[in-house]
Protein backbone atom coordinates (compact mmCIF):
# COMPACT_ATOMS: atom_id res chain seq x y z
CA UNK A 1 0.00 0.00 0.00
CA UNK A 2 1.27 3.61 -1.10
CA UNK A 3 0.04 6.63 -0.31
CA UNK A 4 -2.80 8.95 -1.08
CA UNK A 5 -2.26 11.09 -3.58
CA UNK A 6 -4.14 14.20 -3.35
CA UNK A 7 -4.19 17.11 -6.01
CA UNK A 8 -4.33 20.85 -4.94
CA UNK A 9 -8.21 20.77 -7.04
CA UNK A 10 -9.34 18.19 -5.09
CA UNK A 11 -8.56 18.28 -1.15
CA UNK A 12 -9.14 16.31 1.10
CA UNK A 13 -10.64 16.64 4.13
CA UNK A 14 -9.63 14.42 7.22
CA UNK A 15 -10.01 13.76 10.79
CA UNK A 16 -6.92 14.17 12.69
CA UNK A 17 -7.16 12.85 16.00
CA UNK A 18 -11.16 13.71 17.45
CA UNK A 19 -10.63 17.14 18.50
CA UNK A 20 -8.94 18.48 14.71
CA UNK A 21 -9.82 18.40 11.18
CA UNK A 22 -7.04 18.67 8.59
CA UNK A 23 -7.68 19.70 5.41
CA UNK A 24 -5.18 18.37 2.91
CA UNK A 25 -4.07 20.17 -0.77
CA UNK A 26 -1.07 18.04 -1.40
CA UNK A 27 0.64 14.71 -0.32
CA UNK A 28 4.30 16.35 -1.58
CA UNK A 29 5.09 19.83 -1.30
CA UNK A 30 4.19 22.19 -4.25
CA UNK A 31 3.63 25.77 -5.38
CA UNK A 32 -0.47 25.31 -6.44
CA UNK A 33 -1.15 23.12 -3.15
CA UNK A 34 0.88 25.81 -0.84
CA UNK A 35 -0.72 28.31 -2.06
CA UNK A 36 -4.06 27.07 -1.70
CA UNK A 37 -3.57 25.66 1.49
CA UNK A 38 -2.66 29.84 2.63
CA UNK A 39 -5.48 31.00 0.81
CA UNK A 40 -8.25 28.52 2.31
CA UNK A 41 -6.87 29.31 5.93
CA UNK A 42 -7.18 33.19 4.81
CA UNK A 43 -10.41 33.15 3.72
CA UNK A 44 -11.53 30.98 7.12
CA UNK A 45 -9.90 34.03 8.93
CA UNK A 46 -12.05 36.20 7.40
CA UNK A 47 -14.86 34.83 7.55
CA UNK A 48 -14.94 32.08 10.52
CA UNK A 49 -16.95 28.67 10.67
CA UNK A 50 -18.92 28.52 13.85
CA UNK A 51 -16.88 26.07 15.61
CA UNK A 52 -13.84 26.00 14.74
CA UNK A 53 -11.50 27.70 17.65
CA UNK A 54 -7.77 27.52 15.79
CA UNK A 55 -6.55 27.94 12.23
CA UNK A 56 -2.95 26.60 11.34
CA UNK A 57 -1.78 26.93 7.73
CA UNK A 58 1.09 24.27 6.90
CA UNK A 59 3.36 24.07 4.03
CA UNK A 60 0.09 22.14 1.66
CA UNK A 61 -2.82 21.24 4.81
CA UNK A 62 -5.00 23.73 7.22
CA UNK A 63 -5.29 22.53 10.32
CA UNK A 64 -8.71 22.85 12.05
CA UNK A 65 -9.06 22.54 16.07
CA UNK A 66 -12.50 22.60 17.11
CA UNK A 67 -13.73 21.88 20.89
CA UNK A 68 -15.90 18.19 20.51
CA UNK A 69 -17.82 19.07 23.30
CA UNK A 70 -19.43 21.98 22.02
CA UNK A 71 -19.54 21.12 18.10
CA UNK A 72 -19.97 18.09 15.87
CA UNK A 73 -17.68 17.21 13.39
CA UNK A 74 -20.13 16.28 10.83
CA UNK A 75 -21.54 20.19 11.30
CA UNK A 76 -17.64 21.20 10.80
CA UNK A 77 -16.70 19.08 7.89
CA UNK A 78 -20.05 20.02 5.82
CA UNK A 79 -19.36 23.78 6.14
CA UNK A 80 -15.27 22.95 5.61
CA UNK A 81 -16.89 20.49 2.33
CA UNK A 82 -18.77 23.83 1.11
CA UNK A 83 -16.62 26.54 1.36
CA UNK A 84 -14.20 24.41 -0.65
CA UNK A 85 -16.50 24.91 -3.58
CA UNK A 86 -15.60 28.72 -3.33
CA UNK A 87 -12.85 30.21 -5.44
CA UNK A 88 -9.44 30.27 -3.25
CA UNK A 89 -8.14 33.47 -3.52
CA UNK A 90 -3.60 34.03 -3.12
CA UNK A 91 -3.22 35.86 -0.07
CA UNK A 92 -1.71 39.27 0.21
CA UNK A 93 0.67 39.57 3.03
CA UNK A 94 3.39 42.06 4.22
CA UNK A 95 6.18 42.62 2.53
CA UNK A 96 10.00 42.21 4.24
CA UNK A 97 13.68 42.90 3.27
CA UNK A 98 15.95 40.90 5.58
CA UNK A 99 19.34 41.77 5.66
CA UNK A 100 21.49 38.64 6.18
CA UNK A 101 25.46 38.44 6.92
CA UNK A 102 26.45 35.65 4.41
CA UNK A 103 29.53 33.13 5.13
CA UNK A 104 31.92 33.38 8.00
CA UNK A 105 31.45 31.70 11.45
CA UNK A 106 27.79 32.14 11.24
CA UNK A 107 27.27 30.74 7.64
CA UNK A 108 29.63 27.71 7.76
CA UNK A 109 28.55 26.22 4.75
CA UNK A 110 27.72 29.06 2.23
CA UNK A 111 31.00 28.00 0.00
CA UNK A 112 30.37 24.20 -0.26
CA UNK A 113 27.19 25.08 -1.24
CA UNK A 114 28.21 27.60 -4.08
CA UNK A 115 30.88 24.66 -4.52
CA UNK A 116 27.94 22.57 -5.14
CA UNK A 117 26.31 24.52 -7.25
CA UNK A 118 29.11 25.23 -9.53
CA UNK A 119 28.97 29.22 -8.71
CA UNK A 120 31.20 31.76 -6.59
CA UNK A 121 29.91 32.44 -2.98
CA UNK A 122 29.00 36.12 -4.26
CA UNK A 123 27.40 34.81 -7.77
CA UNK A 124 25.41 32.29 -5.46
CA UNK A 125 24.49 35.39 -2.91
CA UNK A 126 23.16 37.59 -5.52
CA UNK A 127 21.20 34.59 -7.05
CA UNK A 128 20.22 33.72 -3.66
CA UNK A 129 18.83 37.44 -3.00
CA UNK A 130 16.89 37.84 -6.89
CA UNK A 131 13.62 37.75 -6.53
CA UNK A 132 11.42 37.98 -3.21
CA UNK A 133 10.21 35.00 -1.93
CA UNK A 134 6.61 33.83 -0.14
CA UNK A 135 6.51 32.77 3.24
CA UNK A 136 5.36 29.21 2.67
CA UNK A 137 4.61 28.18 6.16
CA UNK A 138 5.06 28.72 9.57
CA UNK A 139 5.10 26.50 13.02
CA UNK A 140 7.89 24.08 12.77
CA UNK A 141 9.64 25.92 15.83
CA UNK A 142 8.52 29.07 17.26
CA UNK A 143 9.09 31.85 14.53
CA UNK A 144 10.63 29.50 12.14
CA UNK A 145 10.04 30.03 8.63
CA UNK A 146 10.08 28.07 5.34
CA UNK A 147 10.62 30.72 2.30
CA UNK A 148 10.25 29.83 -0.93
CA UNK A 149 10.87 28.84 -3.85
CA UNK A 150 14.16 29.56 -5.77
CA UNK A 151 14.58 28.56 -9.05
CA UNK A 152 15.42 25.23 -9.54
CA UNK A 153 18.97 25.63 -10.49
CA UNK A 154 19.36 26.50 -7.11
CA UNK A 155 17.78 23.10 -5.52
CA UNK A 156 19.94 21.17 -3.48
CA UNK A 157 18.69 18.28 -0.63
CA UNK A 158 19.34 18.88 2.93
CA UNK A 159 23.03 17.83 5.00
CA UNK A 160 23.64 14.43 5.50
CA UNK A 161 24.51 15.37 8.78
CA UNK A 162 22.03 16.98 11.22
CA UNK A 163 23.78 19.61 13.72
CA UNK A 164 22.74 19.61 16.80
CA UNK A 165 21.89 22.59 17.58
CA UNK A 166 22.32 26.23 15.32
CA UNK A 167 21.58 29.67 17.24
CA UNK A 168 18.07 31.82 16.55
CA UNK A 169 19.16 34.13 13.66
CA UNK A 170 20.46 31.37 11.42
CA UNK A 171 19.62 31.20 7.84
CA UNK A 172 19.08 27.96 6.50
CA UNK A 173 18.96 26.63 2.96
CA UNK A 174 17.73 23.45 0.94
CA UNK A 175 14.88 21.60 -1.10
CA UNK A 176 14.78 24.87 -3.21
CA UNK A 177 13.86 26.91 0.19
CA UNK A 178 15.66 29.62 2.79
CA UNK A 179 14.36 29.18 6.15
CA UNK A 180 15.22 31.47 9.16
CA UNK A 181 15.34 30.01 12.79
CA UNK A 182 14.44 32.44 15.37
CA UNK A 183 14.92 30.16 17.79
CA UNK A 184 17.87 28.04 18.83
CA UNK A 185 17.22 24.39 17.04
CA UNK A 186 18.60 21.09 15.41
CA UNK A 187 18.46 21.02 11.97
CA UNK A 188 19.64 18.99 8.85
CA UNK A 189 19.77 22.35 6.54
CA UNK A 190 23.16 24.12 5.45
CA UNK A 191 23.93 27.11 7.35
CA UNK A 192 24.53 29.79 5.11
CA UNK A 193 24.11 33.18 6.98
CA UNK A 194 22.75 34.79 10.15
CA UNK A 195 20.21 37.65 10.04
CA UNK A 196 19.52 39.70 13.09
CA UNK A 197 15.82 40.05 11.93
CA UNK A 198 14.03 38.46 14.93
CA UNK A 199 10.82 36.52 14.07
CA UNK A 200 10.31 35.59 17.95
CA UNK A 201 8.98 37.74 21.11
CA UNK A 202 7.19 35.98 23.40
CA UNK A 203 5.79 39.14 25.11
CA UNK A 204 4.46 40.49 22.23
CA UNK A 205 1.43 39.72 20.65
CA UNK A 206 1.46 38.37 18.53
CA UNK A 207 4.65 36.48 19.29
CA UNK A 208 5.63 36.26 15.35
CA UNK A 209 5.73 38.91 12.94
CA UNK A 210 5.96 36.78 9.73
CA UNK A 211 2.95 35.19 8.33
CA UNK A 212 2.19 32.63 5.36
CA UNK A 213 1.75 34.67 2.44
CA UNK A 214 4.20 37.31 3.33
CA UNK A 215 7.31 38.42 0.70
CA UNK A 216 10.50 37.95 1.70
CA UNK A 217 13.71 39.55 0.08
CA UNK A 218 17.09 39.28 1.18
CA UNK A 219 19.61 41.34 1.10
CA UNK A 220 23.73 41.27 2.30
CA UNK A 221 23.54 42.87 5.55
CA UNK B 1 -4.57 33.73 50.67
CA UNK B 2 -0.81 35.35 50.79
CA UNK B 3 1.91 32.66 50.99
CA UNK B 4 5.88 32.09 50.03
CA UNK B 5 6.80 28.54 49.42
CA UNK B 6 10.16 27.05 48.75
CA UNK B 7 11.17 24.52 46.70
CA UNK B 8 13.43 22.17 48.81
CA UNK B 9 13.97 19.12 46.31
CA UNK B 10 12.26 19.02 43.11
CA UNK B 11 12.69 15.71 40.98
CA UNK B 12 12.58 15.88 37.12
CA UNK B 13 10.36 17.48 35.32
CA UNK B 14 8.60 19.72 37.83
CA UNK B 15 6.82 22.33 36.11
CA UNK B 16 4.12 25.09 36.46
CA UNK B 17 1.17 24.32 34.41
CA UNK B 18 -2.51 25.30 33.61
CA UNK B 19 -5.07 24.01 31.46
CA UNK B 20 -2.54 25.17 28.23
CA UNK B 21 -1.28 28.17 26.09
CA UNK B 22 -3.87 27.19 23.15
CA UNK B 23 -3.82 28.82 19.73
CA UNK B 24 -0.63 29.60 18.72
CA UNK B 25 0.18 26.39 17.31
CA UNK B 26 0.85 28.91 13.59
CA UNK B 27 3.51 30.83 15.73
CA UNK B 28 5.29 27.60 16.33
CA UNK B 29 3.83 26.67 19.78
CA UNK B 30 2.23 23.70 21.07
CA UNK B 31 -0.42 24.19 23.60
CA UNK B 32 1.55 22.32 26.89
CA UNK B 33 -0.60 21.92 29.72
CA UNK B 34 -1.16 19.14 32.04
CA UNK B 35 -0.34 15.66 31.31
CA UNK B 36 -3.25 14.26 33.09
CA UNK B 37 -5.66 16.54 32.71
CA UNK B 38 -8.16 14.92 34.78
CA UNK B 39 -6.00 14.67 38.01
CA UNK B 40 -4.82 18.26 37.48
CA UNK B 41 -8.82 19.07 37.26
CA UNK B 42 -9.20 17.16 40.38
CA UNK B 43 -6.22 18.19 42.48
CA UNK B 44 -8.10 21.96 41.95
CA UNK B 45 -11.24 20.74 42.41
CA UNK B 46 -9.77 19.48 46.25
CA UNK B 47 -7.58 22.58 46.67
CA UNK B 48 -10.17 25.28 45.74
CA UNK B 49 -7.75 26.87 42.64
CA UNK B 50 -10.35 27.50 39.84
CA UNK B 51 -8.71 28.18 36.58
CA UNK B 52 -5.47 28.77 38.60
CA UNK B 53 -1.89 27.19 37.64
CA UNK B 54 -0.45 24.10 39.55
CA UNK B 55 2.74 22.12 39.82
CA UNK B 56 2.97 19.37 38.02
CA UNK B 57 5.86 16.41 39.56
CA UNK B 58 7.13 13.46 38.08
CA UNK B 59 7.86 10.27 39.62
CA UNK B 60 10.04 11.84 42.18
CA UNK B 61 8.02 14.33 43.28
CA UNK B 62 9.32 17.01 45.40
CA UNK B 63 9.96 18.52 48.85
CA UNK B 64 8.37 21.73 49.64
CA UNK B 65 8.25 24.35 52.70
CA UNK B 66 5.81 27.20 53.25
CA UNK B 67 8.33 30.19 54.40
CA UNK B 68 5.35 32.55 55.65
CA UNK B 69 1.61 32.78 54.78
CA UNK B 70 -0.98 29.80 54.65
CA UNK B 71 -2.20 27.83 51.85
CA UNK B 72 -4.62 25.37 50.91
CA UNK B 73 -3.35 22.83 48.73
CA UNK B 74 -5.13 19.84 46.93
CA UNK B 75 -2.93 16.98 45.05
CA UNK B 76 -3.95 13.88 42.84
CA UNK B 77 -2.63 11.87 40.19
CA UNK B 78 -0.96 8.55 40.17
CA UNK B 79 -0.63 7.38 43.41
CA UNK B 80 2.28 8.92 45.08
CA UNK B 81 3.63 8.90 48.65
CA UNK B 82 3.03 12.53 50.52
CA UNK B 83 3.37 14.01 54.19
CA UNK B 84 3.08 16.52 56.12
CA UNK B 85 5.66 17.27 58.86
CA UNK B 86 6.79 13.69 58.60
CA UNK B 87 3.05 12.66 58.92
CA UNK B 88 1.99 10.51 55.96
CA UNK B 89 -1.53 11.41 53.88
CA UNK B 90 -4.15 10.26 52.14
CA UNK B 91 -3.52 10.69 48.20
CA UNK B 92 -5.41 11.85 46.57
CA UNK B 93 -5.53 14.24 49.63
CA UNK B 94 -6.01 18.12 50.80
CA UNK B 95 -4.78 20.12 53.96
CA UNK B 96 -4.15 23.64 54.97
CA UNK B 97 -0.58 24.05 55.32
CA UNK B 98 0.88 27.05 57.16
CA UNK B 99 4.40 28.91 57.48
CA UNK B 100 6.88 26.67 59.01
CA UNK B 101 4.87 23.34 57.40
CA UNK B 102 6.89 21.24 55.14
CA UNK B 103 5.40 18.97 52.70
CA UNK B 104 6.96 16.20 50.83
CA UNK B 105 5.83 14.03 47.97
CA UNK B 106 7.78 11.32 47.12
CA UNK B 107 7.88 8.16 44.86
CA UNK B 108 4.85 6.08 44.91
CA UNK B 109 2.82 3.25 43.17
CA UNK B 110 1.44 4.26 40.19
CA UNK B 111 1.73 6.84 37.71
CA UNK B 112 4.29 8.88 35.98
CA UNK B 113 3.00 12.65 37.23
CA UNK B 114 0.90 14.26 39.77
CA UNK B 115 -0.13 17.78 40.72
CA UNK B 116 -0.07 20.40 43.71
CA UNK B 117 -2.22 23.51 43.11
CA UNK B 118 -3.37 26.09 45.30
CA UNK B 119 -6.45 28.22 46.55
CA UNK B 120 -4.97 30.93 44.95
CA UNK B 121 -2.72 31.96 42.06
CA UNK B 122 0.80 31.23 41.65
CA UNK B 123 2.82 34.58 41.04
CA UNK B 124 4.39 34.02 37.56
CA UNK B 125 3.51 35.87 34.84
CA UNK B 126 1.69 35.37 32.12
CA UNK B 127 3.10 34.38 28.63
CA UNK B 128 0.43 34.52 25.98
CA UNK B 129 -2.25 34.00 28.12
CA UNK B 130 -0.76 31.13 29.83
CA UNK B 131 1.17 30.29 32.78
CA UNK B 132 1.91 27.04 31.48
CA UNK B 133 5.53 25.91 31.25
CA UNK B 134 6.78 25.12 27.97
CA UNK B 135 10.04 23.14 28.00
CA UNK B 136 10.27 22.64 24.14
CA UNK B 137 9.82 26.70 23.41
CA UNK B 138 11.51 27.81 27.13
CA UNK B 139 8.34 29.89 27.85
CA UNK B 140 5.92 29.89 30.99
CA UNK B 141 5.71 29.11 34.24
CA UNK B 142 8.58 30.44 36.47
CA UNK B 143 11.48 31.40 33.56
CA UNK B 144 10.78 29.17 30.77
CA UNK B 145 12.18 25.94 32.85
CA UNK B 146 11.67 23.31 35.52
CA UNK B 147 11.76 24.02 39.02
CA UNK B 148 14.49 23.69 41.11
CA UNK B 149 15.43 23.61 45.08
CA UNK B 150 15.92 27.19 45.76
CA UNK B 151 13.19 28.29 43.99
CA UNK B 152 10.61 30.54 45.77
CA UNK B 153 7.28 30.70 44.51
CA UNK B 154 4.33 33.59 45.90
CA UNK B 155 0.80 32.21 45.96
CA UNK B 156 -2.05 35.03 46.01
CA UNK B 157 -5.30 35.69 45.64
CA UNK B 158 -8.24 33.67 47.28
CA UNK B 159 -8.83 31.07 44.79
CA UNK B 160 -12.86 29.44 44.73
CA UNK B 161 -15.20 27.18 46.81
CA UNK B 162 -12.69 24.32 47.27
CA UNK B 163 -14.76 20.47 46.35
CA UNK B 164 -14.93 17.30 46.94
CA UNK B 165 -13.93 14.25 44.05
CA UNK B 166 -15.24 11.42 43.15
CA UNK B 167 -13.07 8.64 43.19
CA UNK B 168 -11.26 7.77 39.77
CA UNK B 169 -12.69 5.38 37.20
CA UNK B 170 -9.82 4.04 36.60
CA UNK B 171 -10.62 2.51 33.34
CA UNK B 172 -8.42 -0.56 31.93
CA UNK B 173 -8.10 -2.60 28.93
CA UNK B 174 -6.39 -1.30 25.42
CA UNK B 175 -5.73 1.98 24.61
CA UNK B 176 -8.41 3.54 22.21
CA UNK B 177 -7.17 5.47 19.32
CA UNK B 178 -8.96 6.76 15.51
CA UNK B 179 -7.28 5.72 12.87
CA UNK B 180 -4.87 8.23 11.25
CA UNK B 181 -3.80 10.33 9.03
CA UNK B 182 -1.41 8.32 6.82
CA UNK B 183 -2.98 4.67 8.00
CA UNK B 184 -3.20 3.69 4.30
CA UNK B 185 0.46 3.79 3.66
CA UNK B 186 0.46 0.94 6.39
CA UNK B 187 -0.41 -2.31 4.39
CA UNK B 188 -4.24 -3.79 6.37
CA UNK B 189 -2.06 -7.02 7.76
CA UNK B 190 0.09 -4.42 9.43
CA UNK B 191 -2.47 -2.54 11.21
CA UNK B 192 -3.93 -6.03 11.97
CA UNK B 193 -0.37 -6.32 13.88
CA UNK B 194 -0.61 -3.06 14.97
CA UNK B 195 -4.28 -3.45 17.07
CA UNK B 196 -3.36 -6.77 17.94
CA UNK B 197 0.21 -7.16 19.43
CA UNK B 198 1.56 -5.70 22.70
CA UNK B 199 4.18 -2.78 22.78
CA UNK B 200 5.83 -1.67 25.97
CA UNK B 201 6.65 1.62 27.14
CA UNK B 202 9.92 2.59 27.32
CA UNK B 203 12.16 4.90 29.09
CA UNK B 204 12.49 7.55 26.72
CA UNK B 205 9.80 9.13 27.86
CA UNK B 206 9.34 12.96 28.80
CA UNK B 207 6.76 15.84 28.41
CA UNK B 208 7.32 15.99 24.21
CA UNK B 209 6.93 12.09 23.34
CA UNK B 210 6.92 8.66 24.88
CA UNK B 211 8.65 6.14 22.71
CA UNK B 212 7.54 2.81 22.43
CA UNK B 213 9.21 -0.63 22.89
CA UNK B 214 7.84 -3.10 19.12
CA UNK B 215 9.17 -6.07 21.20
CA UNK B 216 6.94 -7.84 18.08
CA UNK B 217 8.58 -6.14 15.64
CA UNK B 218 5.47 -4.69 13.95
CA UNK B 219 7.13 -2.15 12.24
CA UNK B 220 11.08 -3.70 11.99
CA UNK B 221 10.53 -4.27 8.47
CA UNK B 222 7.71 -1.51 7.13
CA UNK B 223 9.61 0.50 5.22
CA UNK B 224 8.82 4.27 6.44
CA UNK B 225 8.22 6.87 3.93
CA UNK B 226 9.70 10.10 4.80
CA UNK B 227 6.24 12.90 4.05
CA UNK B 228 5.74 16.61 3.72
CA UNK B 229 5.18 18.01 7.03
CA UNK B 230 1.99 18.54 8.10
CA UNK B 231 0.50 19.68 11.56
CA UNK B 232 0.99 17.10 14.32
CA UNK B 233 -1.48 17.18 17.71
CA UNK B 234 -0.89 15.62 21.36
CA UNK B 235 -1.89 11.57 20.67
CA UNK B 236 -0.41 10.80 17.33
CA UNK B 237 1.18 7.90 17.21
CA UNK B 238 4.41 8.61 14.75
CA UNK B 239 6.98 5.75 13.43
CA UNK B 240 9.97 6.92 12.99
CA UNK B 241 12.20 5.95 10.37
CA UNK B 242 14.00 3.30 11.98
CA UNK B 243 10.29 1.94 13.14
CA UNK B 244 10.44 3.36 16.05
CA UNK B 245 6.70 4.51 17.34
CA UNK B 246 6.29 7.26 19.15
CA UNK B 247 3.43 9.29 21.03
CA UNK B 248 3.64 12.91 20.95
CA UNK B 249 3.30 14.44 24.62
CA UNK B 250 1.77 17.79 25.47
CA UNK B 251 4.97 19.43 24.62
CA UNK B 252 4.77 18.38 20.90
CA UNK B 253 6.84 19.61 18.11
CA UNK B 254 4.47 21.62 16.19
CA UNK B 255 4.79 19.30 12.95
CA UNK B 256 6.03 16.19 11.55
CA UNK B 257 7.23 14.52 8.99
CA UNK B 258 6.95 10.95 10.11
CA UNK B 259 3.82 9.00 8.98
CA UNK B 260 0.81 8.24 11.88
CA UNK B 261 -1.10 5.26 11.71
CA UNK B 262 -3.46 6.69 14.25
CA UNK B 263 -3.89 9.22 17.52
CA UNK B 264 -5.20 8.35 20.99
CA UNK B 265 -8.38 9.88 21.48
CA UNK B 266 -8.87 12.61 24.24
CA UNK B 267 -10.48 10.38 26.63
CA UNK B 268 -7.77 8.34 26.93
CA UNK B 269 -4.66 10.35 26.94
CA UNK B 270 -4.36 10.96 30.50
CA UNK B 271 -4.36 7.24 31.15
CA UNK B 272 -1.61 6.51 28.79
CA UNK B 273 0.77 9.41 29.54
CA UNK B 274 0.16 7.57 33.02
CA UNK B 275 1.84 4.46 32.17
CA UNK B 276 5.15 3.48 33.34
CA UNK B 277 8.21 2.37 31.70
CA UNK B 278 8.06 -1.30 31.16
CA UNK B 279 3.92 -1.40 31.22
CA UNK B 280 2.48 -3.37 28.30
CA UNK B 281 0.50 -1.18 25.88
CA UNK B 282 -2.14 -2.52 23.30
CA UNK B 283 -4.06 -0.53 21.21
CA UNK B 284 -7.44 -0.59 20.13
CA UNK B 285 -9.22 1.43 16.99
CA UNK B 286 -12.53 3.39 17.87
CA UNK B 287 -14.50 5.37 15.52
CA UNK B 288 -14.91 9.20 15.94
CA UNK B 289 -18.33 9.66 16.97
CA UNK B 290 -17.32 6.55 19.93
CA UNK B 291 -14.16 8.66 20.72
CA UNK B 292 -16.15 11.98 21.12
CA UNK B 293 -19.02 10.40 23.22
CA UNK B 294 -16.80 8.84 25.46
CA UNK B 295 -15.45 12.52 25.82
CA UNK B 296 -18.51 14.05 26.39
CA UNK B 297 -19.20 11.24 29.07
CA UNK B 298 -15.86 11.91 30.61
CA UNK B 299 -14.53 8.46 30.86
Amino acid sequence: MGQVQILPERPMVQTLGDSTILVRFGSRLDENANRRAIGFAAALEDEPVAGIAEIVPSLVSVLLRYDPLTSRHQDIEGEIRLRLQGALEARVGGTYRIGVRFGGDTGPDLDEIAGMLKVSTQEFVARHNALPLRVLATGFAPGFVYCGFHDEALVLPRRDKVRALVPAGSVLFAAGQTAIAATDIPTGWHVIGHTDFSNFAPDAEPPTRLRVGDSVTFEVA
Amino acid sequence: MVATIIIERAGPLVTIQDAGRFGYLAHGISASGPMDAGAFRRAGMLAGSGEAAGIEFSMLGLDLLVADGEALMGWDGGRFEVSINGQKQNWPGSARLVAGDRMSISAGTVGNYGYLRFGGEIDVPAVMGSGATSLRVRIGGLEGRALKAGDRLGLVGEGVAPAAVSPTNTADGPIRFVWGLHAEVFDAALRDQFVTSAFRISSMMDRMGVRLRDEARVFAEARILSLVSDPVVVGDIQILGDGTPIVLGRDHQPTGGYPRIGTIISADLDRFFQLRPNAEVMFAPVGLDHAQALLRAGT
